[in-house]
């Protein structure tokens, strides 16, 4: 992986060279990280109940052209205890901007979100999750990308080529916060693997207090489907070649933050399988005829994922300075129990967000997703604050109470844990 | 006939001068002073904000705020970008002032890259931790208040008209703010916020004032000191620049995403 991302940062710094005149900052973020698990592993492996990790991202950046060009590098790395496959580097940022009076461009490894809702973040595509770095998904991949915006009277235009494809990391299988498996290489839909060139779009735009977008996405799933090699026992990601539509609304009213955002979703596969012919309605992909061993897949039909919801936020209770939100989302699937490993299918959120409005911007969110159908539930507790400037503290804790050994999160029973973050800004 | 009837004009005028209630009067000087802050075209200027808590502790932010004139009706635009603290370095926000809807906000946290609309309702909060609330932040509109002048008064030397504004917003954290505005140049040099009970919050303290292109008055420290919780605010201002060609599309909500 280190090797593919070396041409790029070798470019980049010669690209930087170029605008040796302009004056250049670098930013440093160094993470110190330690997690406590209630309970030993369910699954076998190495029982180790706390875990150190160290991160370190740096930034470094410069504009010229009378800022109206710039070139960001954000590389980042960490070092974890416990998870080889958590230890791992990535270009964050490596992106060329230039800004003219008609368009902007921005060209190299970037990072772009879409999305409005908390509890899932279906609309957002362009980016891959670094799933070893949390579990939310929030944490993404620098993905290479030429982007370019057109900002016009009716609205924001943004266009995407995506000429790589980045794995989803997944943590090993003898580490925490993993269901134990092995992963084999993935498996591409498409014949060009990773090198395929995805293609998105996407217009928002706002009227009032109504902001809504609308998106495009053509190529590789970022999501892959996790396939079952009955041979080995191991799993793969198995990435379809997919068209999603994506549509996004938020509308604020006095207090309330209403949300919506939904997915459809074209040629996503629902399982793959390599072995024998099961004799299940599947389709065989890679038949040779007298082989015992070929790699048979479902696909989906048309299927849309949404969240929505709404946060109500009370300013100021009690006659104090603290801010009060409610968060109260519905996540729906309409492949139900057949939706993709980690999906929600009929999920609810509630969640409280406190903050304190201080002087060390202390906040606090806990929530809970609770599945109304399996009786699962997990709960989540986010808390941050800055403890002087230049070092800041956050605290996490997950609670995973599966309901039955038929759901995803079983693997996940015995892995409830405290995380307390530093982070020193240098 | 038409000496005639220019003299009775006058004299019509006059009158109504003399007639002109407390409203009126206070409504003509909050006109005044926003006419002569016309024309600045666009701005830059460092801000250091201190926060200062009841034993005397500080903490501190740096922050960069750009400013784009409202043409034709319009309010102003503004985007506010914070360099310290360092985990909060790269936090961006825009607002677009409205005379009479609410202000339209958006807030870019750049480790997510996402921008968030932010609820015109939590005007009366605090901002970023400090005795300022989102309101007193935001830019000046003359329609935002319904007034009422006081009296004449002199303070630090100085004549001054002492107007009474009532907030026309129902979600202003303010029941009337009693200002003191010098009659020479029309500076605001204190403000009394009285809260939703009526009693008095806070008192702003603007001082160092400093004219810009000959025309515009701005000062270089404003005190926010809070009577009942003994905190107060400092707002430090450096570096400030006028018509500095500021354009539209730095202030749009891409922008925010760009800022640095």
């Amino acid at each position: 992986m280190m090797k593919k991302l070396t041409a790029p940062l070798v470019a980049g710094l010669a690209f930087m060279s170029l605008g040796a005149k302009a004056e250049v900052s670098v930013d440093a973020q160094l993470d110190y990280e330690v997690s406590a698990y209630a309970n030993d592993r369910a699954t076998p492996g190495v029982d180790q109940r706390i875990n150190n990790s160290l991160s370190l991202e740096l930034e470094v950046f410069t504009a010229w052209d009378n800022d109206a060009q710039s070139i960001t590098f954000k590389p980042f790395f960490r070092q974890d205890e416990m998870d080889d496959e958590r230890s791992h580097g990535d270009i964050r940022e490596l992106i060329w901007n230039k800004l003219t009076d008609d368009y902007e461009l921005k060209l190299g490894i970037g990072k772009v979100f879409w999305g409005v809702t908390e509890s899932a973040h279906l609309v957002d595509i362009v980016n891959q999750s670094d799933s070893v770095e949390s579990i939310d998904g929030e944490q993404k991949l620098g993905q290479p990308m030429v982007q370019v915006l057109l900002e016009r009277e009716w609205g924001n235009l943004d266009l995407f080529v995506l000429p790589y494809f980045r794995e989803r990391t997944f943590a090993g299988s003898d580490a925490r916060l993993s269901p134990g498996a092995n992963y084999q290489d993935a498996i591409y839909e498409s014949s060009d693997e990773e090198n395929n060139v995805d293609l998105a779009v996407r217009w928002s735009h706002y009227w009032d207090e109504l902001e809504y977008a609308v998106s495009v996405f053509h190529g590789t799933s970022r999501e892959p489907t996790l396939g079952r090699d009955f041979t080995t026992g191991e799993f793969f990601p198995y990435y379809s070649e997919i068209t999603q539509l994506g549509v996004e609304l938020q509308y604020l009213n006095e207090g309330w933050a209403w949300k919506f955002e939904g997915v459809a979703r074209d040629g996503m596969l629902e399982s793959a399988y390599f072995g024998q012919d099961l004799g299940l309605d599947v389709d065989c992909l890679t038949c040779v005829a007298g082989s015992p061993l070929n790699l048979y897949v479902a696909t989906a039909d048309h299927y849309f994922a949404t969240a929505a919801g709404f946060e109500y936020t009370q300013v100021g209770i009690w006659e104090t300075r603290i801010d009060l939100g409610w968060v109260a989302e519905h996540i729906y699937d309409s492949r139900q129990e057949k939706a993709s490993f980690g999906a929600f299918e009929h999920d609810v959120l509630l969640a409280t967000r406190w903050a304190a409005n201080d002087d060390a911007d202390s906040t606090l969110l806990v929530g809970v997703v609770y599945d109304y159908e399996y009786e699962d539930y997990s709960v989540s507790i986010e808390g941050n604050t800055r403890l002087f400037d230049g070092l800041s503290m956050a605290v996490e804790a997950r609670v995973f109470a599966p309901a039955s050994d038929d759901v995803a999160q079983y693997g996940f029973r015995d892995e409830d844990f405290v995380k307390l973050t530093l982070s020193y800004y240098l | 006939m038409k000496k005639l009837l220019t003299s009775a004009l006058l004299m019509a005028m006059a009158v109504s001068s003399w007639a002109q209630t407390p409203e009126e009067k206070g409504l003509e000087i909050a006109v005044e002073g926003d006419k002569r802050s016309e024309g600045y075209g666009d701005s830059k200027v460092k801000l250091k904000m201190v926060l200062i808590d009841k034993k005397g502790r500080q903490s501190s932010r740096d922050m960069r705020v750009k400013g784009l004139e409202g043409k034709s009706g319009e309010g102003d635009k503004s985007l506010m970008i914070f360099d310290t603290p360092k985990d909060q370095k790269g936090v961006a926000m825009l607002t677009f002032t409205h005379k009479v809807k609410s202000d339209d906000q958006w807030l870019f946290l750049p480790a997510l890259k996402r921008v968030k609309k932010i609820s015109s309702r939590n005007k009366s909060g605090p901002f970023v931790g400090s005795e300022f609330a989102f309101e007193d932040i935001s830019s000046q509109e003359v329609e935002k208040y319904t007034y009422k002048y006081l009296r004449d008064e002199t303070i630090n030397g100085m004549d001054c008209f002492v107007v009474e504004n009532i907030p026309t917003d129902k979600y202003s954290g303010y029941t009337k703010q009693i200002v003191w505005i010098d009659k020479a140049e029309y500076r605001a040099l204190k403000i009394e916020f009285y809260d939703r009970k009526k009693s008095h919050l806070k008192t702003l303290e603007s001082q160092e004032y400093k004219q810009y292109l000959g025309k515009f008055w701005r000062p270089g420290l404003m005190v926010m000191t809070n009577h009942q919780t003994g905190k107060s605010t400092r707002l430090v201002y450096e570096d400030y620049a006028f018509n500095v060609g500021l354009k539209e599309k730095e202030f749009t909500k891409n922008s925010l995403k760009r800022a640095r």
